[in-house]
């Protein structure tokens, strides 16, 4: 009981520690105002902006760096529903399913009612998120502390894996090669165990291996350009709406809703590589189950908004609990704040606590203090958000260009950073066109040095012998999911769940 | 439908494709010390830098067989002999568009940004970039994209026969000289281009202004805000520490 006071007496510290300095209080409203911005934007995503704003927190310390970084996440997460409200063009992937009741919601002239709704929902399943969170973490860093190199190599593995499995639209193969070609990036440069340079061709510049940032800024950012301009995106006249309340009575009503959809998103945001677009779906799909006038979904039921809304801000504090305390990104923006921690020097993982003690508090307060900034740019100032989406395409995608080029060079002060962006860029270009998902080949290159070195310091420990793997119950239990993850995508095993389906349903019958 | 014929179609290539990169990898991975001495410390395969290559490569051709038999099965091979057959030579709109953007960021960061002042980098670029499309208009996209693609040509010829480093003995910044007449060229055949339509030739001016107020703010946010030195500083960022120092007196 103490222990939990103290934690909430350094929660508050923290909280008021951040909000007292004037400073803050500009970045977190200026960077969840950019979130806002790329999210409601289409083309843009939480990712880019969290990877092109990373390079601006070089010279700030952690906290502040950490406050800018989520505030944009938040922020992004939340601006999607915009664009999906007033115009029916999803801002991002993660609002696509707020697209369907909420752009009916503006055609009944309800534009405003419904960006209320996804403003007070974001706000509560970000706040629900961080609890989660903070409540969380302590538990999982004490258990993770029991880890050795098997569980590490098999937690990275089945990130990948999971990741590829979940974020495939097409054949499932596609997510999983995805993965392995980022596994594969990330074994270029010198072997952590024995400097031997692999991959390398002969280049200096590749030896220390290749940086994240511009990975994640070619993936992300290029193909979007391109995309973008190729097919001639064009941004219709959004819907008209007048003024922004914080709908409360209409949330409280649908209390329900926002406590499942909170727990779907924390739920989802904390299984490594997926994120915020497949939390939306499943909470839309739970709601529409769940609702007694299902019929009603699809025509603008405030119900549907409310449950994507919630889930998707809540998997940024899911997404935040295997990042602190494994240092396994729970989703692609997630994956750029790792890169961004690091570059701070903080290690994300089971020490966390011990090497920097408070941090995961200190993060909790960040997480509520960007999402009340949000709330309160998203009521005050929607309308004037609003009209950045009137900004042609061809006029902020060249300047996203120049973005991603400095914030590619800054961080390594290195031109080959940029050679490597663009060829990244086009491959996942093409990559996309064909429906190969690029968020598995980042969580690759993430986790791809953390399932190498574990890999083989796990068969050095053990002299080569795989077994330890299968009589450690954490890494058995890894291995079974990776399995049936992999085996669950099988003709003959979706066969088998039909027929037992079909068996159960005719004893019924017969019952 | 036709997407889905376009996908297995494009499957049935990209998981050769896949088969070979996957055979690359194991190629190099094999060439990894797997038993011999590296650095003083002796392989044993389980320890040895080729492992995860190995993995990798194993998995990648294992999924890349799988594809490539799904290809088949569903048409991917059929579909793309035939097309094959059909081929006729042609850029579509959308085709042109995607070069015109492949133009402009692999120039940018190929050509220009090596070896030219960055603030005329980031000029040129956006006064390319954002005409061509924020001015709609095919005729234009190519007219201006072929203007562009000889300076571009022009400019790769002068590094490629080091006559960029003759230059620059000459005067340090002739190359930024010519890149900036570049530029006053571009805009001035823009202009031209566009005739006496009011609505392009406002399109031109509002290029024209985006593309200077861009690195003017941000050349001077990332080297004096974030104390980042610009990837290649030539002529006018020069000029810009010389007014920095000379107003402000550090």
């Amino acid at each position: 009981m103490e222990a939990v006071l103290s934690q909430f007496g350094f929660f508050f510290q923290s909280f008021g520690t951040i909000l007292f300095n004037p400073m803050n209080i500009v970045i977190v409203l200026a960077a969840v105002t950019m979130g806002i911005i790329f999210g409601a934007m289409p083309g843009l995503t939480a990712t880019l902006g969290v990877a092109l704003l990373t390079t601006l927190t070089y010279g700030m310390n952690i906290t502040t760096a950490m406050l800018a970084l989520y505030a944009v996440y938040v922020g992004a997460v939340y601006g999607g529903s915009y664009s999906s409200i007033l115009i029916n063009i999803p801002g991002t992937a993660a609002a696509a399913a707020t697209a369907i009741d909420g752009y009916q919601m503006a055609l009944q002239g309800k534009g405003g009612k419904a960006l209320g709704l996804t403003t007070s929902a974001s706000a509560i399943g970000s706040i629900i998120g961080g609890l989660f969170f903070v409540a969380l973490s302590p538990l999982i860093t004490t258990f993770a502390l029991q880890f050795t190199s098997y569980e590490y190599f098999l937690l990275a593995f089945f990130g990948i894996i999971i990741s590829g499995t979940l974020q495939s639209t097409d054949l499932v193969y596609k997510g999983w090669i995805s993965g392995f070609i980022g596994l594969w990036l990330s074994t270029i440069g010198r072997d952590g165990l024995q400097f031997y340079p692999r991959f390398t061709f002969g280049f200096p510049q590749l030896d220390g291996g290749i940086d994240v940032v511009p990975v994640l800024i070619g993936a992300f950012g290029i193909p979007q350009i391109i995309q973008v301009l190729k097919d001639r995106v064009i941004i219709g006249e959004t819907q008209k709406f007048k003024r922004i309340l914080p709908e409360f009575g209409e949330l409280f009503r649908h209390i329900g809703a926002i406590a499942r959809s909170a727990l779907i998103g924390v739920g989802i945001g904390a299984v490594p590589g997926i994120g915020e677009d497949i939390a939306a779906w499943v909470s839309y799909g739970a709601a529409k189950n769940s609702s007694k006038h299902p019929e009603t979904f699809g025509k603008g039921e405030p119900a549907a908004i409310i449950s994507t809304e919630t889930a998707n801000n809540a998997c940024v504090g899911g997404a935040s609990i295997p990042l602190m305390t494994l240092g396994v990104p729970g989703s692609p923006p997630a994956a750029m704040l790792l890169g961004a921690l690091m570059l701070h020097g903080v290690q994300p993982g089971p020490l966390i606590q011990t090497d920097h003690p408070g941090f995961i508090v200190n993060i909790t307060a960040i997480i509520i203090i960007s999402t009340l900034a949000m709330w309160v740019v998203g009521i005050l100032f929607a309308k004037q958000v609003v009209k950045i989406l009137r900004i042609p395409q061809p006029l902020f995608m060249p300047v996203i260009a120049v973005l991603s080029v400095i914030g590619s060079y800054a961080l390594g002060q290195n031109i080959f950073n940029l050679y490597l962006m663009v060829i990244v860029g086009i491959v996942a270009y093409f990559l996309t066109e064909m429906k190969y998902p690029i968020a598995p080949l980042v969580i690759g290159v993430i986790l791809g040095p953390m399932a190498d070195t574990n890999l083989r310091r796990a068969l050095m420990v053990s002299k080569g012998s795989l077994m330890p793997m299968f009589t450690r119950p954490v890494s058995l239990l890894l291995i079974l999911v990776i399995v049936l993850t992999v085996v669950s995508q099988t003709k003959w095993y979706r066969a088998m769940w039909a027929g037992i389906r079909l068996r159960l349903s005719s004893k019924k019958d017969q019952g | 439908m036709i997407e889905n014929e376009k996908l297995r179609r494009a499957d049935f290539v990209t998981s050769i494709i896949l088969v070979l990169f996957g055979l690359f990898i194991l190629s190099q991975a094999l060439q990894m010390p797997m038993k011999d001495t590296y650095g003083g410390v002796t392989n044993v395969w389980y320890v040895s830098p080729a492992l995860m290559p190995m993995i990798v490569s194993v998995v990648i051709l294992g999924i890349a067989i799988l594809l490539l038999v799904n290809s088949v099965r569903t048409g991917g091979a059929r579909y793309f002999f035939e097309s094959a057959s059909r081929y006729k030579f042609g850029v579509s709109d959308a085709g042109f568009r995607f070069l015109a953007t492949l133009l402009a960021i692999v120039s940018f960061v190929y050509v220009y940004i090596p070896r030219v002042d960055f603030f005329l980098d980031i000029i040129l670029f956006l006064l390319y970039f954002v005409s061509v499309f924020y001015l709609d208009d095919m005729v234009l996209l190519k007219k201006i994209s072929v203007f562009y693609l000889i300076g571009t040509i022009v400019m790769l010829a002068i590094a490629v026969f080091g006559l960029d480093t003759s230059l620059k003995k000459l005067f340090s910044y002739t190359v930024d000289i010519l890149v900036l007449l570049f530029i006053v060229g571009l805009w001035a055949f823009e202009r031209v281009s566009v005739g006496t339509d009011p609505v392009l030739r406002r399109k031109v001016r509002i290029t024209l202004i985006l593309s200077i107020a861009v690195p003017l703010a941000l050349c001077p946010i990332f080297k004096y805000g974030l104390l980042v030195p610009l990837p290649y500083e030539g002529g006018i960022l020069k000029l810009m520490d010389l007014i920095r120092y000379s107003v402000f007196g550090r």
